[in-house]
């Protein structure tokens, strides 16, 4: 099908882009990559009347070194991810890989992918995970909001109808740090059915473990997390994951359920071995 | 109509695009390159793959008007390609192709493969190229094809390049996490602010669908501090019961009978389900059903639902109605909406109604508040996500 009509500007600035989205409030959405805002478009799911294109905005473009930490602009692709070299941010690159397909991935954005907030993508299951910021622009400045509150439920975020994802600011882990990562997927590169992110970084305190493609966002598992890294994938039996799913995602049917327990100890075996 | 500039297989194009026209109808349509295939025509067939920049990208959810300046390149231009010249030749030799319409996206994306994974192996291969369906040749050929491209280059060009092995990470020591800096994603405990309350009462089974027809089936229930014969009343008032639905109008009805529509937002889609339902009421049991039918034109996206609900006396001159919902989606919409998002969707409309329920019921009548706005359902909201984990956890999940 084709896309009902819209009008497309490419602002020169992120003041520029800000000040568009803010001109038709409700009837303009940014346009990052088009992975995701395409589709809906083309099956006239989504009908916006203007289209304000901030994937090629130099300030949302960069993959930033800032010492402790790795900054990635909101319009930087997940090819790009993919491709860098990232001491201490390994996983992002893993991850970015493990998305869609290359030519997806190729003008597909992590600002796009955050903000569109599909219970199943994949940033917004391992941002929380990795601890990550999410950095907002809008006209009143420029806010945080750490990954794991940003996501407030399916297709729903943080973000104003005129902010944009200008950044993901993700720490760096230590050396020794664990990384497991799970998906269950259909065919390789759709979204997954279950999933499951893990970070133990004994040098910094950290664990944490995260479990998607839930009804709505992303859950943390917290207790199960802090269980893991005194007693490692011991921790991770069928019935502690399973009693810490049901708290966080009570209504999942049984095979829903079956694939989630698993993606999570998979993910917690890759941590853990 | 916007003026763009790009190139295209090397040659500069000056044009007039609709913002709306993607890539791929403006290298068919506007420039007559036809290579280009259209399969689904949003980005999962990936017939349609051209280069953008170098890098092989879907045209078909690239809008041209975003490829301003940018360099395309499409199957017609790689004549003296020479990784594009072997694919084409193992393509024929190993019958990677059969009707053919997959091969200039098959061909794109090989040669993206061969130049960016010059060790693939099979696997790899068959991973790489999974964003490349093809009805016809069952893939066999086209992953050998692209296999002894890659095979015969390894050959001639480097075979260093075996992969040094992967460094074994260190093994896993057990520690004390430190308390988690950042708060949990769902908001704690907030006090409900809905007129809607939750009875702790196990639910009994509402009215059951008349026959079984293929969909799902949500059960919910809510209670409304009014006696039941005035909410058996208001179920009747079909233009009362469509005001407490966010986003429903109707346009005619019967006593058995409705014609109207319901607008509904999913985060960034928007649908407007037009359609009719029959209506059932059983007097003895205080219970009775909509039976709906729906589609909304502009993305050709259907809906069926069959609503039972049935009335129950909860004591202190309150009512608990227990739902059934069983509904099925088809077309666009329903690409979208795995399963779970809908189920939840649903249940938000179910909390909307009961709240709105109540604060009608609860208001004298004809005041402003007796008529509550015809709204979009937004779904994925973050009051309502709260506010039905809460109300799950209160009388444990099913
Ligand atoms: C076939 C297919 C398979 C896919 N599989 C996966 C998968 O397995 N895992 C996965 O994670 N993703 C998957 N995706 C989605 C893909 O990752 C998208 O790239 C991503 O979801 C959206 O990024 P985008 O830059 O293309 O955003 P767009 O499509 O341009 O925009 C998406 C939404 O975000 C808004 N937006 C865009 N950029 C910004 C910004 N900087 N700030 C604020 N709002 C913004 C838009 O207005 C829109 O609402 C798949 C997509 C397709 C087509
Ligand atoms: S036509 Fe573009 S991916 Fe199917
Ligand atoms: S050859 Fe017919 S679709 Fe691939």
């Amino acid at each position: 099908m084709k896309a009902a009509a819209f009008e497309y500007v490419r602002p020169a600035d992120l003041a520029g882009a800000v000040k568009a989205l803010a001109g038709m409030p409700g009837e303009a959405k940014p346009l990052g990559g088009g992975q995701s805002l395409g589709p809906m478009l083309n099956l006239r799911l989504a009908r916006p009347k203007l289209l304000v294109d901030v994937s090629r905005l130099e300030s949302m473009r960069a993959i930033e070194d800032r010492g402790s930490l790795w900054r990635i602009g909101g319009a930087v692709t997940h090819s790009a991810i993919e491709d860098a070299s990232l001491p201490g941010g390994e996983p992002l690159s893993s991850v970015a890989r493990g998305i869609a397909y290359r030519t997806i991935r190729n003008r597909g954005t992590i600002g796009g992918s955050l903000a569109h907030a599909d219970p199943a993508a994949d940033w917004p299951l391992a941002l929380p995970a990795l601890g990550a910021e999410v950095v907002i622009a809008g006209p009143g400045g420029e806010r945080r909001v750490t990954a794991a509150t940003f996501m407030h439920g399916a297709f729903a975020t943080a973000l104003a109808e005129d902010e944009l994802v200008v950044a993901v600011e993700v720490p760096k882990l230590s050396a020794g740090a664990r990384w497991g990562y799970w998906k269950f997927c259909r065919k390789t590169g759709e979204f997954p059915e279950a999933s499951a992110a893990v970070l133990l970084d004994a040098q910094r305190k950290v664990a944490r473990l995260w479990v998607g493609a839930l009804n709505g966002a992303p859950q943390p598992m917290e207790a199960l997390a802090a269980d893991l890294a005194q007693r490692g994938g011991l921790a991770a039996s069928e019935d502690a994951v399973s009693r810490a799913l049901e708290r966080v995602a009570p209504d999942l049917d049984p095979a829903q359920r079956r694939l989630h327990i698993t993606a999570v100890r998979r993910a917690v075996q890759q941590a853990t071995e | 109509m916007q003026q763009i500039i790009l190139t295209v297989n090397g040659e500069k194009v000056e044009a007039l695009a609709e913002p709306r026209t993607h890539l791929g109808d403006f290298l068919r349509e506007q420039q007559r390159l036809t290579g280009t295939h259209l399969g689904c025509e949003h980005g999962v067939c990936g017939a349609c793959t051209v280069l953008i920049d170098g890098q092989p990208a879907r045209s078909c959810i690239s809008y041209a008007v975003a490829c301003e300046g940018r360099e395309v390149r499409t199957i017609e231009g790689f004549g003296d390609d020479a990784v594009m010249n072997e694919l084409r030749a193992a393509f024929n030799k190993y019958h990677a192709l059969q009707c053919g319409f997959c091969t200039p996206g098959m061909l794109i994306a090989a040669r993206d493969l061969v130049l960016r994974v010059p060790d693939a192996d099979e696997k790899r291969i068959r991973v790489e190229m999974s964003g490349n369906l093809c009805r016809c040749t069952g893939y066999m050929g086209i992953v050998r094809a692209v296999k002894s491209v890659i095979d015969a280059r390894r050959a001639v060009n480097d075979p260093q390049i075996e992969a040094a092995p992967a460094a074994a990470p260190a093994a896993f020591t057990p520690f004390q996490a430190a308390a988690p800096a950042a708060p949990p994603a769902v908001p704690p405990t907030v006090p409900p602010t809905a007129a809607a309350s939750a009875a702790p009462a196990p639910a009994a089974p509402a009215a059951a669908p008349a026959a079984k027809k293929p969909g799902t089936v949500i059960e919910d229930e809510f209670t409304v501090d009014h006696p039941l014969a005035r909410v058996w009343e208001i179920f009747a008032d079909m233009p009362a019961v469509a005001a407490c639905l966010p986003g429903a109008e109707i346009s005619e009805h019967t006593p058995t009978s409705l014609k109207g529509r319901i607008t509904t937002k999913f985060g960034p889609m928007r649908a407007a389900f037009a359609g009719t339902a029959a209506l059932e009421r059983d007097e003895a049991v205080k219970s009775g059903a909509i039976r709906g039918n729906g589609t909304d034109s502009l993305s050709g996206s259907r809906a069926r639902g069959d609503i039972s609900y049935r009335l129950h006396d909860a004591g202190g001159g309150r009512t608990r109605v227990t739902v059934a919902i069983d509904y099925s989606l088809q077309g666009p919409l329903a690409q979208f909406s795995r399963g779970g998002l809908v189920k939840e969707f649903v249940k938000k409309m179910v909390a909307d109604f009961a709240a709105n329920l109540n604060a009608r019921l609860g208001a004298p009548a004809g005041s402003a508040a007796a008529a509550a706005p015809a709204a979009q359902v937004d779904a994925g909201g973050f009051f309502w996500t709260w506010l039905w984990g809460r109300i799950k956890s209160l009388f444990g999940a099913k």
